[in-house]
This record gives structure tokens, sequence and C-alpha cells, in this order.
């Protein structure tokens, strides 16, 4: 497998915080990877280091196969950091046509417009930047990623400020980045349901600790449980109270129990025989947040359901 | 590659319509303006200012001629000599402030810092500010001949062109002189953004520098010090412009200056030069951007 990013033992103190605290990470080429963690986890940190903007405090990285300030190696990638801020007095326009520029590609105003209009601006395209809103601004950042035709993208929370049908629309893009024009790209959310909904792989940070990483469908297939819908539950709890190879807990009108595959005959047999009436029994693959609240024994993780 | 950062900025720049007019167009406007009203005033006035001022101002060939033939060679050697004036020089110290600015105002570092070195980012906005001092020199030039042909249209003086002889070698070296120092002026305002991040700063550092200068420049003779001392060239660059000047334009002046000058004179302005430049590519190619 390549290997679009490498980073070992990447570490970035500022006075006594911690931004990154020897984070190793294989990033492979291909296919949409989320970086996930709450505020704060070192996710913007990471990028930065990674786009030479700051210099790691220990370790060290490699992008596209060269080092971090290796021209050569960095060009070949296109980065939004956080909100991105462009020159107020240009069009959304003509700031494609200056990082065509900075990038020596000629001015080519084919792309520009057909990079527009995949983000959604080509009806803003000669306004100002200066009146631009915060989701007008992401769009744009996300085609001045893309302008210059990288093999690998990094977006930093590209949805933050925009509304439902921009969410829907950037992921959609996102999406279709990965599968019709083979760019790796690397997603920084705080969203548990964006990553779980457009990465195929994820790594999850928590102050600046890499705490789990792998395929979105491995991550989520190893946590699933068995959701009942049951009368009565209180019944139900107290069955599986008192069995020793499944718990149980109330989720809405719902009982969710944990256990092993393989018990399943035996729980349903069980319930059957303390009187319990079973209208559904159904697996469900556990969400990040389930696996996020496992790994770190955190509960925060703000906007993660709903914003979702 | 330095091509694509001065590509870029340029196609930044040109694009920021209110930095072009300041810095290139208003004052050779302002001054063709100015000039042209005082043109006017002078011909209502004609006979009065006769008068009143010394004959061999106003003789023909004097600085003040009202008659006679009017000599566009000689007008062109003396608006390159005026080129690096105060107002030019703080004029197009606005555009070059933007140019070198620019990125940590509008937070743009991240954009364009991973696609070329740290080097050819700086190289490339000195190399445009270098190209809007020249264009700023050109508009200067256009419009100073503009002024001369109002002039002689007023006064209905007759016109001639003469440039043969010392006068080509005359104009390259005011250029060089002049252009020298408004670059080296706006050097120190390279220095003040890259250090401080800031658009003012880099306004305002130079100005203050520069008027410190000019303070130091009166003060000379408390000191004991004359245009022949180099630390007076080393502490002054616009004393070494001066010196510069007055040794291209020949004549008794340039006779009577000190022995070694003009190699006093170059070394001040290359060290005020220079030494900005050397420092901000040093601490930029350092520097962390991500606090822009
Ligand atoms: N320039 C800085 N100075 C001081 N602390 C910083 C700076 N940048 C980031 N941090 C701190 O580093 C940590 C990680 O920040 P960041 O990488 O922005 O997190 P994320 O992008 O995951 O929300 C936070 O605690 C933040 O306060
Ligand atoms: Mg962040």
């Amino acid at each position: 497998m390549t290997f679009v990013i490498e980073t070992r033992g990447l570490t970035k103190t500022y006075g006594s915080v911690r931004a990154l605290d020897g984070l190793s990470l294989s990033i492979p080429r291909g296919g949409v990877y989320g970086v996930l963690g709450p505020n704060g986890a070192g996710k913007s940190t990471l990028f930065r280091i990674l786009l030479g903007l700051i210099r790691p405090t220990a370790g060290e990285a490699v992008v596209m196969g060269g080092a971090v300030g290796d021209v050569a190696a960095s060009r070949r990638m296109g980065s939004m950091i956080e909100t991105p801020r462009f020159p107020p007095f240009m069009t959304a326009r003509q700031v494609l046509g200056w990082l065509s520029a900075a990038h020596g590609l000629k001015a080519d105003a084919a792309r520009v417009s057909g990079w527009l209009e995949r983000v959604g601006l080509a009806e803003a395209a000669d306004r100002k930047v200066r009146g631009f809103s915060v989701g007008m601004l992401q769009r744009l950042g996300v085609a001045a990623a893309l302008i210059t035709e990288p093999e690998l993208v990094i977006l930093d929370e590209p949805t933050s400020g925009m509304d439902p049908p921009g969410i829907q629309e950037m992921r959609a893009l996102i999406r279709s980045l990965a599968e019709r024009d083979g760019i790796t790209v690397i997603l920084a959310s705080h969203q548990l349901l964006e990553v779980q909904r457009v990465c195929d792989r994820v790594a999850i940070l928590n102050r600046g600790r890499l705490v789990r990483e792998g395929a979105v469908s491995e991550l989520t297939s190893s946590g699933e449980r068995l959701r009942l819908s049951v009368t009565p539950i209180s019944k139900t709890l107290e069955v599986l109270a008192a069995l020793s190879y499944a718990s149980g807990s109330l989720d809405g009108d719902a009982v969710v129990a944990t256990l092993s595959r393989p018990e399943t005959p035996a729980l349903l047999r069980a319930l059957v025989e303390a009187g319990v009436d079973i209208d559904e029994a159904r697996w469900v693959g556990a969400d990040l947040e389930a696996v996020f609240m496992t790994e770190t024994g955190s509960v925060q993780m703000p906007e993660s359901i709903h914003a979702g | 590659m330095l091509a694509d950062a001065i590509r870029s900025e340029t196609y930044r720049f040109t694009r920021n319509r209110m930095a072009v007019f300041w810095s290139i167009l208003f004052v050779p406007v302002l001054f063709l303006a100015i000039g042209t009203a005082v043109q006017f005033f002078t011909k209502a006035r004609m006979a009065e200012m006769a008068e009143a001022l010394p004959p061999e101002m106003t003789a023909e060939g004097g600085p003040m001629a009202l008659s006679g033939t009017l000599d566009l060679g000689q007008s062109l050697l003396a608006q390159a000599g005026d080129f690096a004036n105060p107002i030019v020089m703080l004029f197009v110290l606005i555009g070059a402030a933007i140019i070198y600015a620019g990125d940590y105002r509008w937070e743009t570092w991240r954009l364009t810092s991973a696609r070329n070195t740290r080097i050819n980012l700086v190289a490339g906005k000195v190399a445009l500010v270098f190209g809007v001092v020249l264009v700023a020199l050109a508009t200067w030039l256009v419009f100073g001949l503009i002024g001369e042909l109002i002039k002689a249209a007023i006064f209905e003086r007759p016109l001639a062109f003469s440039f043969a002889d010392e006068r080509p070698g005359q104009f390259a070296g005011l250029i060089a002189v002049t252009v020298t120092r408004v670059m080296q002026f706006t050097m120190v305002g390279l220095l003040a953004a890259v250090m401080s991040r800031s658009l003012l700063a880099a306004l305002f550092v130079p100005m203050v520098v520069a008027i410190g200068q000019f303070f130091l420049m009166q003060a000379l003779p408390l000191l004991a010090w004359s245009a022949g001392d180099l630390q007076a060239h080393l502490l002054i660059p616009g004393l070494s412009h001066d010196s510069l000047k007055t040794l291209v334009q020949g004549g008794p002046d340039a006779a009577a200056a000190p022995d070694g000058l003009a190699w006093k004179a170059i070394t001040g302005l290359t060290v005020w030069t220079i030494v900005p430049l050397v420092a901000a590519l040093a601490w930029f190619s350092r520097q962390d951007l991500s606090k822009e």
C-alpha cells in the first residue's frame, strides 16, 4: 500500500499545551480519509504541519513521498485550512486565476469555470469575495484547493458554517472527488455522522493523540448491538441483568442488548421463557460515536448527532 | 519557481485598482494638476512676477524662465532627478506595503506558501515592487513632460529636445540612483511587514525611519560630520541619494565634492537596501505562518 501522508512521533507544543502528542499516522492513497476529533484535538495543527505553515516540536512527516517543505512534493497537494480567506477585492474567478498563476498554470477559463460550477459558485463567480458568506468562502476554499489538480486534497472542516443543503452538496462533492476524479481526500471533522457517511477510513484524535484508526466499516461493526422492541421493557431489563453473557440498556422505547452474535438464540429463548413479547430483534452497527466514547471515555462530542 | 511567484503577485496587484491608482498614478496626476494651476497663475501675474523675481531666475534658461525655447531634454533630466522625492516615495510605499504585507493582512499565506519556496515567495514580491517602481517612474516622466508641454502652450514658447553628449549617461545615472533610493525605502517596509505581520507597520516604520534620518541629516553639523564621512552614509541613505545625484548631474557642486564621495554613497545606499532584504528573507524562511 502506498501512503500519501506518513507521520512519526509528530509533536507540537504551544507553551504547556500539547496540540499534537507523538502522532504516528499512515494515510493510504485513494478514498476519503477522516481525521475525527473534538475541537482542540489537534486536527488543524496536524494539517498546518503537513502544509509547512508551522514546524513540529518533534517527530517527522512525509507528504507525497517528500519531507515537509519539499516544494515539488507539496505542490501535488491542495488544501483548505479552517475558514479560508481571500483578498477581498478579488472576485471568485480572479482568486482561482491568481492561484493558478501561483502554481505556474496557464490561465484556463474553462478549468476555472468548471470548478466554480462544481462547488456551486457559478452564479457568484464574478462577485467580489468581500461580500461572501462563510458557506461561500468554504466553497471557494474547496475550489481553490482543487484548481491546481492535486492528487491529494486536505479539507479542514469543509462544511462548518454551511446550511443543510450546502452540507449535503459538499458531502456529495467530496465523494465524487474520490470516486470520479481519483483524488485522495483527507477530511477533518468534529462531526461523527459526517465522517461516518463520507469517509472510508478514519483516525480518531483526542488531545493530540491517536486513539483509534481503521476502516469505518470495521470500527462500526466491532461495536454492533441487538436492538429489541419488546413488552414489557422492565421485565426485559431484569432478564438481561441476570444473564452473564449479555447486558442491556434502554434507548428510547427499545432495549439495546450487548452480546456476541452466537448467543442471540439463547437470549431470545430466555426472554420468551420469562414471558416477554418480542416485536422485533435487529442487529445494528455501532456508530462512530459509540466507538469514540469507548475509546476516550468522553461524551463530549458537540453537534455529533443533531447537526449531522 | 520565481516566475510563478512574480506572475501571481502581479496578477493580484493589478486587480487591486485602488493600490495601483494610489501607488502609481496619483502623484504624477497631482503634480501635473498643481503645476498647471501654477502656470496659469503665473501667466495671469506675469508682469508682477517678472518685477518681483531676480532677473537671473526669469531669464531664458533660468529655473523660472517665462520665455524662450523650452528644452524637453533638460526637463526630462530634471524630472528623473526629482523622482525620489518624499511624496513619490510615500505613495509608492503604499503599493509596496500592500504587496509585502497583503498575505498577512488577508490571511492568504496558507493558500500560496506550500506552492513555492520561502525565498521565491519573498523574491516574487520584491520583483513586483521593482516593477511597480519602474512603472511609477515611467508615469512620473510622462506626466512631467505633459506638464512641460502645457507650460509651453500657456506661455507660447517654442519647444526643443536636446539629448546629446553627456545627457543619456546622466539620465541613466539619475534613474539608477533614484530607483535604488525608492527601492531602498520600500525594503525597510518589507522587513517591517515580515517581522510584524502588519500592513500598518510596513507603512509607518519606513516613514518614521526616514523622518529620523531627515532630522539626523539636519543635525550633521552638530555632530561635526560632513557628507564626506562614511558613517553619515551608513546612517542616512537619503544623504547618499542626494550625493550621488549631485555627482551624476555634474557641474560645480560635483567638482567640489569630497574625495571618495561616490563609493561612500554607493555603500550607504547598498547597505540600506541589502541588509533589510537579507534580514527579511532570513526571518521569513523560519517564520510560523499559521498566525497570520
Ligand atoms: N497558535 C497557537 N497558540 C497556542 N495554542 C494553540 C495554537 N494553535 C492551536 N493551539 C492549541 O492546540 C490545540 C489543538 O488545536 P487545533 O489543532 O486547532 O484543534 P482542532 O483543529 O482539532 O480543533 C488546542 O488546544 C488549541 O488551543
Ligand atoms: Mg480545527
